[in-house]
């Protein structure tokens, strides 16, 4: 049978990024279960942004940390990673004076963002026909990495540091017993272990069942589509408030687009023509130019949601050995340096170095406390 | 024929020789090579590119086709303009 003091489930960024920062600090015997292949839930289809500029302290401190980190890893580990800022485009007044008071609460926390005039929209996105636009709010601390290199390359790192990952491998069952882990049950076998991470994403709610926990998960499907690669131009990604949809340049050159549709939780995440219909109409608008560009692909995926829409990060009170690192509720990549090097501190010295990780453990939702935020918002 | 003039990937201009050396250096399976050399990705979607990478992979792990797998076929296939998407056809119903 096998053994390891480690079993992570999912082989996504914060699977990964988990499994390095204990690498990190010197343990290596850890075993990676992945159901398909790395990167395969939210990793891979995430549209790659990475901003503090959020609207409650924990998210605001915990991006600051991870955009650090960020910067680290990328030098180390050879990836791209800019930062190019985010740009909300705003259509009424109503949303300026709302954006106001989020930008006072960013300054407060020591995130540089600010209201600007559609002419500096102008400037920041050279190509872009402010049509119907009356301002708009610039976060230049906030940026992009790329999804693929970053997983890829920490990956290969900590494989070759002795972490074993077993792909197309499902993690059936946690096996508990008196409260305590003993190990996972995978679809190759049991690997008995101490410690167990739930890294599962959208599988996240299945696999914590197994071991009695009922967690407050919901995925909610997601639309994105590609285009053919352009030069390098649209360096901020874009938010366009009205709809809430987004339209980000990735560094190869395509044009990444995501729009809202209305979705039920735990749906299974399916293709709607429709899709393609709302995200053209709304970014046609802006770029009149990609009415020519080509799609190449349409894809879902989901948004893995929490009541208060902020990460459970951290051991479980009444199940030993038990950590969970899921729920981001849409942040899963741009959060995962700071989340897994929280709960790689966890599994070592017992609690997270910034202190203000722990509102965010799993046990807030029993006791009640979730997280405020100053508004609604992105 | 030397591996560095042959071209697998006509979109992102790969040879034959990157994919050997991605296989090397421990990238065998086509979801991993797909991210790692964007074989796939282009405007021809895997078309030509996918199943001459699919067949070194087989030579050069001894994996089956079926361990190899094929990547999921996104939507819409072949690249459309985002022009013929601006207005929606009468009877196109929402249900969402």
């Amino acid at each position: 049978m096998a053994r390891a003091e480690v079993v992570v489930v999912g082989a996504g960024i914060n699977g990964v990024l988990t499994s390095y920062f204990l690498v990190e600090r010197g343990f290596n015997d850890i075993v990676i279960v992945e159901k398909h292949y790395p990167g395969s839930g939210g990793t891979y289809r995430c549209a790659t942004g990475i901003r503090a500029s959020f609207t409650s302290a924990e998210h605001v401190e915990a991006m600051k940390r991870s955009i650090e980190l960020w910067d680290q890893l990328s030098k180390k580990h050879g990836f791209d990673y800019r930062r190019d800022g985010y740009l909300w485009m705003l259509s009424s007044e109503e949303h300026v004076e709302m954006f106001k008071k989020i930008v006072d609460f960013h300054h407060k926390l020591g995130v540089n963002t600010r209201i600007v005039s559609v002419e500096e929209i102008k400037e920041i996105v050279p190509d872009i026909k402010p049509e119907g636009l009356v301002a708009g709010v610039y976060d230049p601390l906030a940026g992009k990495a790329d999804n693929f290199r970053s997983l890829l390359n920490i990956l290969s790192f900590i494989l070759n540091k002795g972490v074993k990952l077993y792909t197309n491998t499902e993690a059936k069952k946690i096996i508990v017993e008196n409260n305590r882990v003993k190990g996972v049950e995978t679809s190759r076998g049991v690997i008995e272990a101490d410690k167990v991470v739930i890294a599962a994403g959208y599988g996240s709610r299945e696999i914590a069942k197994t071991a009695g926990l009922d967690l407050p998960l919901e995925n909610i499907p997601k639309h994105a589509l590609i285009t053919e690669a352009y030069k390098y131009r649209i360096k901020p990604l874009l938010i366009d408030w009205t709809s809430s949809s987004y339209l980000v340049q990735v560094f190869h050159g395509g044009i990444l687009i995501g729009a809202e549709l209305e979705e039920e939780p735990d749906k299974p995440a399916i293709n709607r023509i429709e899709y393609l219909y709302t995200a053209a109409r709304i970014w046609v608008k802006y770029f009149p130019w990609l009415a020519e560009a080509h799609i190449l692909r349409y894809w879902t995926g989901y948004y893995v949601m929490t009541p208060d829409h902020h990460p459970i990060i951290g051991p479980v009170e009444d199940i030993e050995g038990l950590y969970l690192i899921t729920g981001f509720s849409g942040h899963g990549f741009m959060m995962a340096p700071a989340a897994s090097e929280a709960l790689a501190d966890y599994i070592v010295e017992g609690r997270p170095r910034l202190k203000i990780m722990e509102n965010l453990r799993y046990e807030r939702f029993k006791r009640g406390k979730l997280i405020k935020e100053i508004a609604v918002f992105g | 024929m030397d591996p560095s003039k042959i071209i697998v990937c006509k979109c992102e201009n790969v040879t034959l020789k990157d994919v050997i050396d991605a296989i090397e250096k421990g990238y065998t399976d086509l979801e991993s090579l797909k991210r790692y050399l964007r074989i796939g990705m282009g405007p021809c979607q895997g078309l030509y590119c996918l199943p001459i990478v699919a067949r070194e992979l087989m030579k050069r792990t001894g994996k089956s086709f079926e361990e190899i797998f094929m990547p999921v076929n996104r939507p819409p296939i072949n690249p459309v303009p985002m022009k013929y998407f601006l207005k929606k056809p009468e009877g196109l119903k929402s249900h969402g």
